[in-house]
């Protein structure tokens, strides 16, 4: 095909690859990590030191080394398939998913250098890796050039902004799933206090944080999500009156991208007050984020409108 | 939980919490007025606005594409007119769509008035009075210094200052000094800009919606436009003031070019106009392509769709020529197959149609004829010739895109290149002469759009510091201390100095402040 370097293309592909791979197994390494560490936890009061045995924090760190040799395989990969093809590497579905996944890992990656959250390692990369198993298969499109419509330099500002917002949103999504498993297992822990049932869910309780902590997390990271969101919309909008001569006009995409803004207001507003903290907040936006699913998938491959470039199925 | 330790008014009132009964039911409207303005009855408008919004995306809409309305009538011809009545089809635009965001601006109006005055007053006062004992806080601590307690207590202040916080200096009965100390304002300021900043959003669209108009224009190559409500095609006025208030600005479409890649994608469209912005203006050049329309006097114009136009000549036995115009084709699918009606009225002795189909770049296929690339690369023209009352006169209006060739003689279907001429069996010739291409406009006014950007841009301001600033107390104590195993005997006035601090909305990170700022004070 014109227009694109068959061999940078090509590159980017293998890249992605080792992307996949490198994520698998650190995914393998934090789920050990939190398996055995919990696990030698609750065996023992205080595990026999051995010299010569892998400790379950070396697993963790070397996770955290592989997640960042595939995070840096993973931007190679995304620079090169835009220098292939000479222009921003997020034109179609494919490359917006890449992107989203780059983003959840980033991150994650972040929040790691301020917080103690290993254990959100194997939470993180395991729908990291499945959705970029999705994109790589499913989603793919070769390399190709833009269309007009899509050449402009608010594509630039508002595709960052929304992945980068929907990066947020996914790891938050995963934090709050956690959230309600631990509040369920407490919950459940609390029924009969000493009774066998008990003493396991409680046990499977302590493998997560505190509720209260993940509660918090997820809403830092919302906290961070939302306002780029925000922005995201704006920038289409302002993208939408050039391109389109009206910076609203109720195009599906448009639509669920307000409604998912909606769902997350919602879900700060009842964090703000008193009474609708922690369960029913989390539902709000677990909503959330299953809006924003619909709004990437469902309106891209069923519902046409003016969006309608995914690269996905001709 | 932080919130806990939040005591303004500001929170009180805005309460979720059920109201005490008597007062309130003594006046059943301000009740309603209360409950309209809760921030439970604004989530409960906002879900049910998200949620109205949710068919919209599903059903055919009218604004967006009226053929695939007209395709759901025929569809379910009973279902489709009820679900018209209740203005499925124009969701964005029903009353009842309507009513959830008018109710749910005057919820918020309701609800900014009373915070603002609150905020107002808040910033006005001054921080508050230091409890008795420091070290109940979340965070504080506790040392000695030298000095007589004014002089920590002011250097302390200081430091605080630097920082930027809002102190207040007291000296306490018993001879101590306290300074009391808050930061974070930022944070409801920025949350009533945000919410401000919404209804101003909202006041920006309905000025679009009430003043703005729009209109749709079809323009071939060569042609021009005047920008008067006859000149359109498709004209929607502004509901409110008047038509004659367009600006009259006219331009002409020099040439249409649009390339694609070889696949058929395309890559560029251009329009190259040739504008003035009032009658006696002088002519200046535009191009008009995709993302980068033309601005004249407030409005604005887009490209919004491209075709071919094809030129056909007619001429009658004596060849005399009786018709000699371009003709917009309309096109069916991506590689611009078209369609489109010709009508030859007058000058010959019957009434004589074509009805054709034109194929930028011809290919026979055994499922019929298709164009391979919407480039010309081998343009062909199709016709078929009709002849016949062409219902011109009828009076009924007629779309220039349909012929009535139920009642129409066919006499005769042909292939044309560019240049060839076809001879009907009367004598009559038929050349297809050129091909041309024609662009569609789209020319808006808006006038809340400037508006809605500045309210936009005050709406992520304001959530970026209602989101990501703390507000913050904290407050120190400086008492002389008498004697003791540091103070008095060698004439040096020492001090205790006690701090505390708490953290009113996120907790986070306000320990490692609070210690850096004692590191300070401690010099
Ligand atoms: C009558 C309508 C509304 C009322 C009474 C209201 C009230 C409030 C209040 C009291 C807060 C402060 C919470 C806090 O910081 O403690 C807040 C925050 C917020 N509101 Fe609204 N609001 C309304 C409408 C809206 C709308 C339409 C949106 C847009 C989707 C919205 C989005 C937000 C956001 C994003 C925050 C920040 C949440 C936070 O600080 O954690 N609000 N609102």
């Amino acid at each position: 095909m014109p227009g694109v370097n068959v061999s940078l293309a090509h590159a980017s592909d293998v890249l992605f690859m080792w992307t996949v791979l490198v994520y698998a197994v650190a995914m393998f390494g934090y789920s050990a990590e939190f398996a055995f560490s919990r696990i030698g936890r609750s065996r023992a009061e205080k595990p026999v030191p051995d010299e010569r045995r892998v400790t379950p924090e070396q697993i963790g760190r070397v996770a955290v080394g592989l997640t960042v040799v595939g995070w840096l395989l993973h931007v190679g990969s995304v620079v090169t398939r835009g220098a292939a093809v000479n222009r921003v590497p997020w034109g179609n579905m494919y490359e917006f998913s890449t992107m989203v996944a780059l983003v959840a890992v980033t991150v994650f990656l972040v929040l790691l250098t301020r917080q103690p959250v290993r254990f959100l390692g194997a939470f993180v990369m395991t729908p990291v890796v499945l959705y970029l198993g999705l994109a790589g298969t499913v989603l793919y499109a070769p390399a190709a050039p833009l269309q007009p419509i899509l050449n402009s330099y608010w594509i630039k500002i508002h595709v960052v902004a929304a992945i980068t917002a929907s990066g947020g949103f996914m790891v938050s999504g995963v934090i709050t799933m956690l959230y309600l498993t631990r509040t369920w297992l407490d919950r459940r822990a609390s029924v009969g206090p000493g009774t066998a049932a008990a003493v396991e869910y409680g046990g499977l309780s302590r493998w997560l944080p505190s509720a209260e902590r993940l509660d918090r997390l997820a809403y830092k990271v919302i906290g961070f999500a939302f306002p780029v969101w925000t922005f995201a919309i704006i920038a289409g909008a302002i993208w939408a009156k050039y391109a389109w001569s009206r910076y609203w006009g109720w195009d599906p995409k448009e639509t669920w991208s307000f409604i998912t803004w909606v769902a997350y207001a919602a879900y700060l507003h009842a964090r703000a007050t008193a009474g609708w903290r922690g369960r029913r907040a989390a539902v709000l936006s677990l909503i959330g984020f299953s809006c924003l699913m619909v709004d990437y998938y469902v309106v891209n491959t069923v519902i046409s409108g003016l969006h309608s470039y995914a690269g996905v199925g001709g | 939980m932080t919130e806990l330790l939040v005591d303004d008014t500001a929170t009180q009132a805005l309460s979720t919490a059920p109201q005490p009964a008597g007062a309130a039911s003594r006046n059943r409207v301000r009740t309603l007025w209360r409950s309209l303005t809760s921030m439970r009855t604004a989530l409960l408008l906002l879900s049910l606005l998200a949620l109205a919004a949710v068919p919209g995306t599903l059903l055919p809409q009218r604004s967006l594409n009226p053929v695939k309305v007209d395709d759901f009538f025929t569809a379910h011809p009973s279902l489709a007119p009820v679900m018209d009545r209740l203005s499925l089809f124009d969701m964005f635009a029903a009353p009842w769509f309507a009513a959830i965001y008018l109710l749910l601006f005057a919820s918020l109006i309701g609800c900014l008035v009373p915070r603002i005055r609150l905020h107002a007053r808040a910033l006005r006062r001054k921080p508050p009075q230091a409890p008795k004992r420091l070290e109940r806080l979340a965070v504080n601590d506790r040392w000695e210094a030298d000095g007589d307690a004014e002089t920590v207590i002011r250097s302390a202040r200081e430091t605080l200052r630097q920082q930027r916080w809002r102190t207040e200096l007291r000296a306490e009965p018993d001879g101590s000094w306290s300074v009391g100390a808050e930061k974070g304002y930022l944070r409801e300021t920025g949350n009533l800009v945000f919410h401000v900043s919404l209804v101003v959003l909202l006041v920006g669209i309905a000025l679009g919606g009430l003043f703005g108009y729009k209109g749709t224009v079809l323009v071939t190559d060569g042609s021009g436009f005047s920008d008067v409500p006859s000149s359109y095609d498709i004209f929607s006025p502004p509901r409110l003031g008047s038509e004659s208030a367009l600006p009259p600005f006219s331009f002409t479409l020099r040439k249409f070019t649009a390339s694609y890649q070889p696949t058929g994608v395309p890559k560029s469209f251009h329009a190259y106009v040739d504008y003035q912005p009032t009658p006696n203006a002088a002519t200046r050049p535009y191009d008009v392509t995709t993302n980068h329309p033309l601005s004249i006097s407030g409005a604005d114009v887009f490209l919004v769709g491209h075709g071919y136009a094809v030129h056909i000549q007619v001429r009658d036995k004596t060849g005399r020529l009786v018709y000699d115009r371009p003709t917009p084709f309309l096109p069916d699918d991506a590689m611009f197959t078209s369609h489109g009606v010709v009508k030859v009225p007058t000058g010959l002795a019957h009434q004589l149609g074509f009805t054709g189909f034109f194929y930028p770049t011809y290919e026979a296929t055994p499922f019929g004829a298709q164009s391979s690339y919407p480039g010309p690369a081998s343009p062909v023209l199709s016709l078929a010739a009709w002849q016949g009352d062409l219902g011109l006169g009828s009076g009924r209006p007629q779309s220039v895109y349909t012929l009535p060739v139920a009642s129409l003689t066919n006499v005769g279907t042909k292939m044309l290149s560019p240049g060839q001429t076809w001879r009907l069996a009367d004598g009559t010739t038929v050349t297809f002469a050129g091909l041309d291409q024609w662009a569609t406009f789209q020319i808006a006014h808006d006038p809340g759009s400037t508006v809605v950007l500045v309210a936009a841009i005050f709406i992520v301001c304001g959530l970026l510091s209602s989101l990501w600033v703390r507000r913050r107390r904290m407050w120190v104590r400086a008492t002389p201390t008498t004697g003791g195993p540091l103070g008095g005997g060698d004439g040096v006035a020492r001090t205790v100095v006690s701090a505390g601090g708490l953290a009113r909305t996120d907790a986070d990170g306000f320990a490692t402040e609070f210690e850096s700022l004692l590191r300070r004070m401690r010099g």
